[in-house]
């Protein structure tokens, strides 16, 4: 396989554009479509998916020689539960603040597809530095695409972005309800895949 | 048989690796969670009471707890209040048994101390002692009242009731003759940009004020909010000499008898919070009004 060959900043970029694990991987939709509802939320969820995906990945990473592959994923799954508890706690303790915004987007992550894939895929195969890249890329990828629906849907339908009020008015309360989340996702799929059409065309020419 | 064994094996090393390191972090952070937890309820409790930083509390503002309990001995039934007395300058606890009814029945010391008061576990230890079997006990729930140089400022309850989603925890509370002070919204998972807006100034401003009375009939209505209403109900943006006294007074006036607006597109939510609040305050105005006449008639002193 080609991931063999890239370096840490590829697989960095990577996870972030040609790799996006909404727009280029559609993984994780649940949160993708029920979430994504302002730039705020993005935000909290994407650095939630963040901290764990880099911390499960690097610990996979580290003990990837010593797991049964028979038992591969509950080992995965086990691995994702634990730090999410570890860091749903420490949240709650010494950061209030913060809990208080995240805490619900963080007890949802034990079930999203994406970290599970990533370990399966990357992690259980790779050393640990190129697993913590790898990691931060999927994590950033998964918080910019969440912060792109966010910032659609909040337009659009309440007229804020990041709780700023912008247009003073909310144009279509459509696009705040779950329904729109799939239409966003899959507009912003195809704006994602057309820029990568277009871009490798004109690399060619 | 090696290989299921093998797995079986290494299966249970993983979730034993996983279950120390989640106990080991759960034992490090607990004592901090609950101190923010704490602090978070008290704090709003403050802020509802009415008191902030251009108004701060004083210094011998009270919290205390009122714990109500289903007791049970053999098929009858009696509701436990636990209340702090005055026993010289020390506080001390005694369980108020009633019947259903709110007939006294009978009293009993608790020996508790004000700082483990608050730990259930702590709680039920203790009455466990003055409750032996066949006397059976079950927490129901708490209240609070504040009080301040011996005179009530007010009551607040904490309370749970189904939402959209899954239940919103809140807090309300009333003066002492069962005004609406406001309310609270401590917990719930309510939409973004839909039902999260229980949790704006706007929506739960609209509670404050209101009287015993209107809370009986009041109603959700589905009618866009007025722009002034709107703009005194959220209070945190007020800029200066946007409304005088007269202004306020005014509005105060105009919609002290008015329902709850909606939130847009986010009724069931709006009428569940009403409904909650409505509930939650009625019961306690009853259940309390109970308490004070066996207090008073049996000379219990309580310490509010």
């Amino acid at each position: 396989m080609a991931i063999q060959e890239k370096t840490n900043r590829q697989l960095f970029v990577d996870g972030i554009l040609s790799e996006n694990p909404i727009f280029k991987l559609a993984l994780s939709m649940c949160p993708a479509v029920g979430i994504s509802t302002s730039v705020m939320n993005g935000i909290l969820l994407g650095t939630a998916v963040l901290f764990v995906q880099v911390c499960s990945s690097c610990t996979i990473a580290l003990v990837r020689n010593y797991i049964h592959p028979k038992i591969r994923i509950p080992t995965y799954t086990l691995t994702i539960a634990t730090w999410v508890t570890v860091i749903d706690l420490v949240l709650a303790a010494y950061v209030p603040v913060a809990y208080k915004a995240m805490g619900l987007f963080v007890r949802l992550i034990v079930a999203f597809a994406i970290i599970t894939m990533r370990l399966e895929m990357f992690a259980s195969r790779e050393p640990v530095g190129k697993s913590f890249w790898d990691g931060m890329g999927m994590g950033l990828g998964f918080m910019f695409a969440m912060m792109v629906l966010g910032a659609v849907r909040e337009l659009l339908g309440q007229g804020k972005l990041l709780g700023f009020d912008i247009l003073g008015f909310g144009p279509l309360l459509y696009f705040v309800l779950p329904c729109a989340g799939f239409v966003v996702v899959g507009l912003m799929m195809g704006f994602f895949n057309w820029i990568e059409v277009v871009y490798n065309r004109r690399k060619e020419a | 048989m090696k290989e299921i064994i093998k797995i079986t094996f290494a299966l249970t090393i993983s979730c034993m690796i996983a279950a120390s390191a989640m106990g080991l972090t759960y034992t490090v952070t607990a004592k901090a969670k609950k101190h923010n937890h704490h602090m978070n309820v008290y704090n709003a409790m403050v802020g509802l009471l009415g008191f902030g930083e251009e108004n701060p509390a004083p210094s011998d503002l009270k919290f205390l707890h009122v714990y109500r309990y289903i007791v049970e001995d053999g098929d009858k039934k009696f509701l436990g209040y636990m209340v702090p007395v005055e026993k010289g300058s020390e506080e001390a606890y005694e369980m108020v048994l009633m019947d259903l009814e709110g007939n006294f029945v009978e009293k009993l010391e608790v020996p508790i101390s004000a700082e483990k008061v608050e730990e259930d576990l702590d709680r039920a230890k203790a009455l466990q002692e003055v409750l032996a079997p066949p006397k059976t006990f079950s927490y129901a729930d708490s209240s609070v009242v504040a009080t301040s140089g011996g005179k009530r400022l007010g009551y607040v309850m904490p309370g749970k009731f189904p939402g959209f989603r899954t239940f919103i925890h809140a807090l309300v509370a009333m003066d002492p003759k069962f005004e609406l002070l406001g309310l609270e919204v401590m917990e719930h998972e309510e939409d973004a940009g839909l039902g999260k807006n229980i949790e704006e100034e706007y929506f739960k401003n609209q509670f404050k004020g209101k009287t015993y009375e209107k809370l009986q009939t009041l109603k959700v209505v589905k009618k866009p909010l007025p722009v002034e209403y709107k703009k005194y109900l959220e209070e945190s943006k007020w800029e200066e000499g946007m409304f005088t006294e007269e202004d306020i007074a005014e509005i105060r006036k105009q919609y002290k008898d008015a329902d709850i607006y909606a939130i847009t597109a986010s009724t069931i939510s709006s009428k569940a919070v009403t409904d909650g609040v409505k509930i939650l305050a009625k019961k306690f105005a009853y259940r309390i009004g109970k308490l004070d006449s066996v207090l008073k008639k049996e000379e219990i002193h309580a310490a509010f």
